[in-house]
């Protein structure tokens, strides 16, 4: 499992780190630059016509990202297509190694968790990822703390965006499991969905960093948007979609339950912005950009503009 | 080498007699269907409730030209009916006033074009693309030693008619020469194995644009089985490696019908300026403008050639466009002047493919119009 530029290898594997949903993902060492580097393959399958065009579209909208350094995206170093077989071909794409996520950054917060003012810095810089994948029509899609890298100095950076259509269309057959948990309605319903699913899912992460713990933990789809409908409550017939087959009778009519009964300790405007991103209708629901403007936000530069 | 280059051009008519061929351009004909938009449209949408920025980087983009008549080389004319319209705003509240007016014209165009499928980040995706489209341009129009400008032109002339032939989209073509250019520059390749770069460039470039995809085995056919199919797809792997699966452009014929689009320009005008554009592919020298000149100049020159009688509306919606700084006034009048003396000679010889296309009736016999015999010399009238 090492990447061959010529006949020099360029990237020794130093450990396996996660076998993820996709897959292994080994921990390498750049001996060009003694960096640590994070390994992803995809295993592509190639017909007489050489790589799919998905894949080629995949990787180069990663690779288009990488030119604008966004501080809130993990950097994708380089990336590799070798044959493996007339069959198969290897697709290798070389990321930045950070080694804590938002998952393991949470349990290590000392009790009682984290401080209202980091907290709104982490959802500042997440938020800031978000908005500059959705603006360059990426959107995420599997958003969750797992995939949230945060390094030693509190920065956040996005990971594995955009990966969930190169594995989805050449993967189809591998027994994933994911997580329901970060799924927005029109997710679970099966219906049409864009950008606005990565914001539910930053709403869930929002409320866990008050929480720590999971906001909605279902065990399958039906039981994933019962437990959502339990907090915003069941959402009124004209805003049920209307391409699904799952209706809104199958659900008791629940009325909506105040956030702060889930998430104490949030402020009020904090409560305000994610009552917005847990909005049901996804056309409803805020986005990237407008969230970032959400008064949530101003208060804390007027603050520091009134200390100093 | 280009004894089979050649030969495959002379078998192109005979090739699509085949089978492969007619089943390949039946299933690509709906392909033609392109995103045709109407230039008279009012804007008439309201924007999202967001509140654009109009801080540093509207301004880095959008230059407001106190004197318009300074603005931009061969729209001079045009600028004598924006004075009366200056004099009556103060500079900054025109300021204040047309940047909202640019974002929703710009807004309404990018939807139209299919270019985008939601409003809300519009104004942003089009700032970077102005901002993006300037890496596009290389800093000099140097080719490897075994590789001259000539050699170059009969190379994109022939995936210029490759291109025609398999009726892909405008933005393929762009992206495949660019690829090439950047392949040149980075990957070795050896004279014998030219056409099939040129091929894969393609072929790549199809790959990240076209819904239809035309066999591998096919090509090579074009290619007169001079290459076998390993070979090509081995070239493939070369050049994504090599380019690292950097396949991302900014293609000029965007921006050429954004700005069309925006300024109301005729059909006339905008396929004139589609054929002045797509003989810049041809000029090796064109390598070092970026995609935003390169339109920008186009279109103004396509005006120039038309003199088509003046509307205050389409005056107008021209000024509106001219807020965007295209690029210097000195390198845009280089390259019309490029463009100029290119349409002037396009079919004194053997008339290039770009000619060829661009005299059909689809395209309104632009190339072959007769205000472009002495478009130089009607730029230097304008000076």
């Amino acid at each position: 499992m090492a990447m061959a530029h010529g006949t020099r290898v360029q990237y020794e594997p130093v450990a396996e780190i996660g076998g993820g949903a996709y897959g292994t993902v080994y921990k390498a060492r750049d001996t060009e630059s003694g960096q640590f580097v994070a390994l992803k393959s995809v295993r592509v399958q190639t017909d007489q016509n050489g790589l799919p065009s998905s894949t080629v579209r995949e990787v180069a909208l990663l690779r288009r990202l990488e030119q604008f350094d966004h501080p809130n995206v993990v950097r994708l170093m380089d990336v590799c297509a070798t044959q493996r077989s007339d069959q198969e071909t290897k697709v290798t794409l070389v990321f930045e190694h950070v080694d804590q996520d938002l998952k393991t950054y949470l349990e290590r917060a000392p009790a009682p968790g984290l401080s209202p003012g980091r907290i709104k810095d982490l959802m500042k810089q997440l938020l800031c990822g978000l908005a500059f994948l959705h603006s360059n029509r990426v959107m995420h899609r599997d958003l969750k703390p797992e995939n949230i890298l945060v390094t030693s100095q509190g920065q956040v950076k996005l990971a594995d965006f955009g990966l969930a259509r190169i594995y989805s269309c050449h993967m189809a057959l591998t027994p994933v499991v994911v997580t329901l948990w970060y799924r927005p309605p029109e997710v679970l319903l099966q219906s049409s969905y864009a950008t606005p699913v990565d914001i539910w899912s930053t709403g869930c992460i929002f409320a866990e960093m008050f929480r720590r713990k999971p906001l909605f933990c279902g065990e399958s789809e039906m039981d994933q948007l019962g437990k959502i409908f339990e907090v915003v409550g069941l959402p009124p017939e004209e805003e049920w979609p209307t391409d699904v087959t799952l209706s809104r009778k199958n659900f008791p009519p629940l009325m909506a339950r105040p956030i702060t009964d889930f998430v104490p300790e949030i402020n009020e405007q904090g409560a305000q912005l994610l009552l917005k991103m847990l909005t049901f209708d996804p056309l409803k629901r805020i986005s990237a950009l407008n969230a970032l403007e959400h008064l949530y936000f101003h208060d804390e530069e007027t603050l520091i503009e009134t200390k100093s | 080498m280009f004894s089979s280059l050649f030969s495959s051009e002379e078998r192109l008519p005979l090739i699509l007699k085949t089978t492969t061929v007619d089943y390949i351009l039946g299933l690509c004909t709906f392909l033609l269907l392109r995103r045709v938009f109407s230039s008279t449209d009012e804007p008439g949408v309201v924007l999202q409730g967001r509140r654009l920025s109009t801080q540093s980087s509207d301004a880095m983009t959008v230059a407001f030209h106190e004197d318009g008549g300074t603005c931009i080389a061969g729209t001079t004319i045009f600028f004598s009916f924006c004075k009366p319209l200056n004099v009556g705003f103060h500079l900054h509240s025109l300021q204040a006033l047309v940047p909202s007016l640019l974002q929703r014209e710009i807004a309404t165009a990018l939807e139209k074009l299919g270019l985008i499928s939601d409003r809300t980040y519009a104004w942003e995706m089009f700032l970077e693309m102005v901002r993006s489209q300037a890496q596009y341009r290389f800093p000099n129009a140097d080719l490897p030693l075994h590789f001259t400008d000539a050699t170059r032109a009969i190379l994109v002339n022939w995936i210029i008619q490759v291109h025609e032939m398999m009726n892909f989209q405008e933005d393929t073509l762009y992206l495949a020469i660019h690829l090439l250019n950047l392949s040149l520059r980075l990957i070795k390749v050896t004279t014998t194995n030219l056409q099939l770069l040129g091929m894969v460039c393609l072929f790549l470039a199809a790959k990240k644009e076209e819904s239809l995809l035309p066999e591998v085995s096919f090509l090579c056919y074009l290619m007169d089985n001079t290459y076998t199919k390993q070979q090509l797809l081995r070239m493939e792997r070369k050049v994504l490696c090599g380019l690292k699966f950097n396949l991302s452009h900014c293609a000029p014929s965007h921006f050429l019908s954004l700005l069309a689009a925006v300024a109301r320009c005729s059909a006339m005008v905008l396929s004139m300026a589609r054929y002045l554009l797509e003989l810049s592919l041809l000029e090796g020298q064109c390598v070092t403008f970026s995609p935003l000149e390169l339109a920008g100049a186009s279109l103004c020159l396509a005006r120039l050639v038309l003199q088509e009688p003046s509307t205050p509306e389409g005056d107008a919606a021209w000024c509106l466009v001219s807020s965007i700084h295209f690029g210097s006034e000195a390198t845009l009048r280089k390259i019309m002047n490029i463009l100029a003396s290119v349409a002037a000679k396009a079919d004194i010889q053997e008339p290039n493919a770009t000619f060829v296309k661009f005299s059909s009736l689809a395209t309104m016999h632009v190339s072959r119009h007769p205000g472009l015999i002495d478009a130089s010399s009607l730029l230097l009238e304008c000076t």
